[in-house]
């Protein structure tokens, strides 16, 4: 994706959203905001960042997802420049910054505990950096305004940030940091702080002023539908490793690893025996999968979201196991089933609860059903 | 019940005379500084002759302006090292910034009579002429402990990231602190500043082992001048005193609140006053 780089011509909020198209060249430089190689970090020994290879494109929104401790503050503080890499090295925009201290880092960042200076009041904390850089006096207020403007805090600027809610003093934090225009903004959980409601209206906002100012965002969290929700491409990180990369559709669809399959939503995972075209999970189970790679007597899973479950309207080219229903709940919009396919192994079944469905359609406990899901549906994870 | 009735009021006249056990010679100092006549048990009137008589001794105006100025000085020092002291022992390792955060308290906790008998013995060893200067050096000294321990109660509330802010928006290590974890400290940095001054300004100890001939700090001029006989003149200069770090303390406590609404500042971390 390109996206041209923020100029002092064009005001903050009312740069055309350019969209992104590979192969297109608008700006010149080159195509990664940020790119990482062999990222590593130690602690004592311990390795918490284990080779991180990333590459993210410029104005691409980008999410770091993952457990708690598996290195994702880790991984933006050797970004920002406040904790060195034991080895590898960081580019930005194509400059090699592995050395570089934070302040001449063409990166800025929105921290968790949102770190406003309380002695300075939001009109001064989002002019901060602008001083810092040297820009003068009437640019600098005109810039830190259109900021304000675009977090909707303008009526706020003379107010010291004791004096703003949870929200306002995270929307000053990310007018602090955009106004600067980095080439990369990091933001490490801006949104945790926040009670739900807030937090889904600040998903929105957040998207919509990164597509409206174009910088690269590269944002932690460990909430794994505001990663979904926001994010042109999500990398899910695990133990220091990069588990899988990609768009979130991608992810969740086809899942690579028994880790990223359970982290992103929910899966059904049903380990086995790979032989011959199936998965033999237990007597009387054996799942038929496209056996591509596959070599007799592997271990692995097969995982089946539980949205991808049929239990009526199957067809002949589903994969078809009897069961019987061991519980139902009813979610409002969905009813999630728990169905024993075989002994010790239980599916987890949702189903839409469509128009032309009555309550006496839904399935109650004990009943004898039939699942079916289509093959490509049936992910093998090694 | 009777005795349950009864409880309050015996607790309250106790509190009465708990208070005027306390403040008696105070007031007593006060109400005879503006006695007419020499005594010091008869009050024969109202009258300003002892602050006209202690306005007009040069020895004891020297004496008070060489306490103002010993305790300026070591107020204005023992910030700056304090300071330093307790920034740097924020970025040292926890387990040698305990050991060391411990160290400095020591002079808290010394009797001062050994720190002065120290200070003595360490300047007679050095050569030093004993002076005003000598005052000063010791009371810095003893200062620093009271500085460190209040800038390190604030600076623990102060998340660390606040400086990366900084550095992340352009300051060099020494501007994030300049620009952001000074100013954020100025409360706590007002209130210990004030608080060393009144603390130096009417020390005794420390200063009677480390001062010279003359001029010699104020609480130690008052002692010798008694040990002559008692003029009434030194109610006058007790009231001038007492006035003096009462002003201090008030300021003190107020200072931090008006600078920064909200959080604990300067003496409120000691006296463990009621945060707002
Ligand atoms: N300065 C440090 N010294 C020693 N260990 C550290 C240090 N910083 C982080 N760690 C360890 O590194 C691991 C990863 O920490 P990190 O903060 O990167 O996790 P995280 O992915 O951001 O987790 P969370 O979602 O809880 O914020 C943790 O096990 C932590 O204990
Ligand atoms: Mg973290």
């Amino acid at each position: 994706m390109t996206i041209p780089p923020p100029t002092a011509q064009t005001p903050l909020h009312r740069r055309p959203a350019v969209p992104g198209q590979p192969g297109e060249a608008r700006s010149p430089g080159p195509e990664s905001a940020v790119r990482l190689r062999g990222l590593t970090k130690t602690f004592g020994g311990q390795t918490v960042v284990d080779a991180l290879d990333l590459e993210i494109g410029r104005g691409e929104f980008f999410s770091l997802l993952g457990p708690s401790g598996c290195g994702k503050t880790t991984t933006l503080r050797m970004i920002a420049g406040f904790s060195d890499p034991t080895a590898g090295t960081i580019e930005v925009g194509g400059e090699d910054v592995t050395s570089v201290p934070p302040h001449r880092r063409d990166v800025n960042t929105v921290f968790q505990s949102y770190a406003l200076f309380d002695h300075l009041d939001v009109r001064r904390n989002v002019g901060f950096g602008l001083r810092r850089k040297g820009i003068d006096r009437g640019e600098a207020d005109r810039r830190v305004a259109e900021a304000l403007e675009l977090v909707q805090l303008a009526d706020r600027a003379r107010d010291r940030p004791a004096q703003l809610s949870g929200g306002q003093r995270q929307r000053v934090a990310l007018a602090r940091a955009i106004v600067n225009r980095p080439q990369l903004l990091l933001l490490d959980e801006p949104l945790a702080a926040l009670d739900l409601k807030l937090r889904r209206a600040m998903q929105l906002e957040l998207k919509a002023i990164q597509r409206e100012v174009g910088i690269t965002f590269l944002f932690v969290t460990h909430d794994q539908d505001e990663a979904m929700s926001m994010s042109d491409r999500i990398a899910i990180m695990h133990d220091g490793l990069i588990e899988q990369c990609g768009t979130p559709e991608d992810v969740y669809e086809n899942p690579t690893s028994v880790f990223a399959a359970g982290f992103i939503g929910t899966s059904n995972l049903m380990p086995g025996t790979y032989r011959a075209g199936r998965v033999h999970v237990c007597d009387g189970l054996a799942v038929p999968v496209s056996g591509e790679g596959l070599v007799d007597g592997e271990s692995v899973s097969v995982a089946v979201r539980p949205e991808k479950i049929w239990l009526s309207e199957l067809t002949d080219a589903m994969v078809r196991v009897p069961g019987r229903v061991a519980a139902s709940s009813y979610h409002g919009a969905t009813t999630q089933y728990l169905v024993d396919v075989a002994p010790g192994v239980t599916l987890t079944v949702l189903e839409q609860n469509l128009p032309r469905m009555r309550p006496e359609d839904r399935w109650t406990k004990g009943a004898q059903v039939e699942l079916g899901w289509l093959p490509e549906h049936g992910v093998v994870l090694r | 019940m009777a005795g349950v009735e009864r409880r309050p009021r015996l607790a309250s006249v106790v509190t009465v005379l708990f208070f005027a056990w306390l403040y008696a010679p105070i007031v007593a100092v006060v109400v005879f500084s503006f006695n007419s006549i020499r005594s010091l048990s008869t009050f024969g009137g109202v009258s300003t002759r002892w602050y006209a008589s202690f306005f007009h001794d040069d020895s004891l105006i020297r004496s008070l302006l060489a306490s103002i100025a010993i305790a300026t000085v070591s107020a204005v020092g023992a910030l700056v090292l304090g300071t330093m002291l307790a920034l740097g022992l924020e970025r040292i390792s926890s387990r040698t910034g305990r050991a060391v955060g411990a160290v400095t308290l020591l002079p808290l906790v010394t009797p001062e009579i050994v720190t002065g008998v120290a200070a003595l013995l360490f300047f007679h060893g050095l050569g030093l002429k004993l002076s005003l200067l000598t005052v000063t050096l010791a009371e810095i000294t003893f200062s620093i402990a009271y500085v460190t321990v209040i800038v390190r109660g604030r600076l623990a509330a102060m998340s660390p990231e606040v400086e990366e802010a900084a550095r992340d928006l352009g300051c060099t290590p020494w501007q994030a602190v300049r620009l952001v974890t000074l100013p954020t400290l100025v409360p706590a940095l007002v209130g210990a500043g004030l608080l060393v001054f009144a603390l130096v300004f009417d020390d005794f100890v420390l200063a009677f082992f480390t001062t010279g001939v003359d001029p010699q700090p104020l609480p130690v001029r008052i002692y010798s001048s008694i040990r002559f006989g008692v003029s009434p003149a030194i109610n006058a200069v007790g009231t001038v005193v007492l006035a003096f770090s009462a002003l201090l303390i008030v300021l003190a406590l107020v200072a931090p609140r008006l600078l920064r609404r909200g959080g604990a500042g300067g003496l409120d971390l000691i006296t463990g006053g009621e945060r707002s």
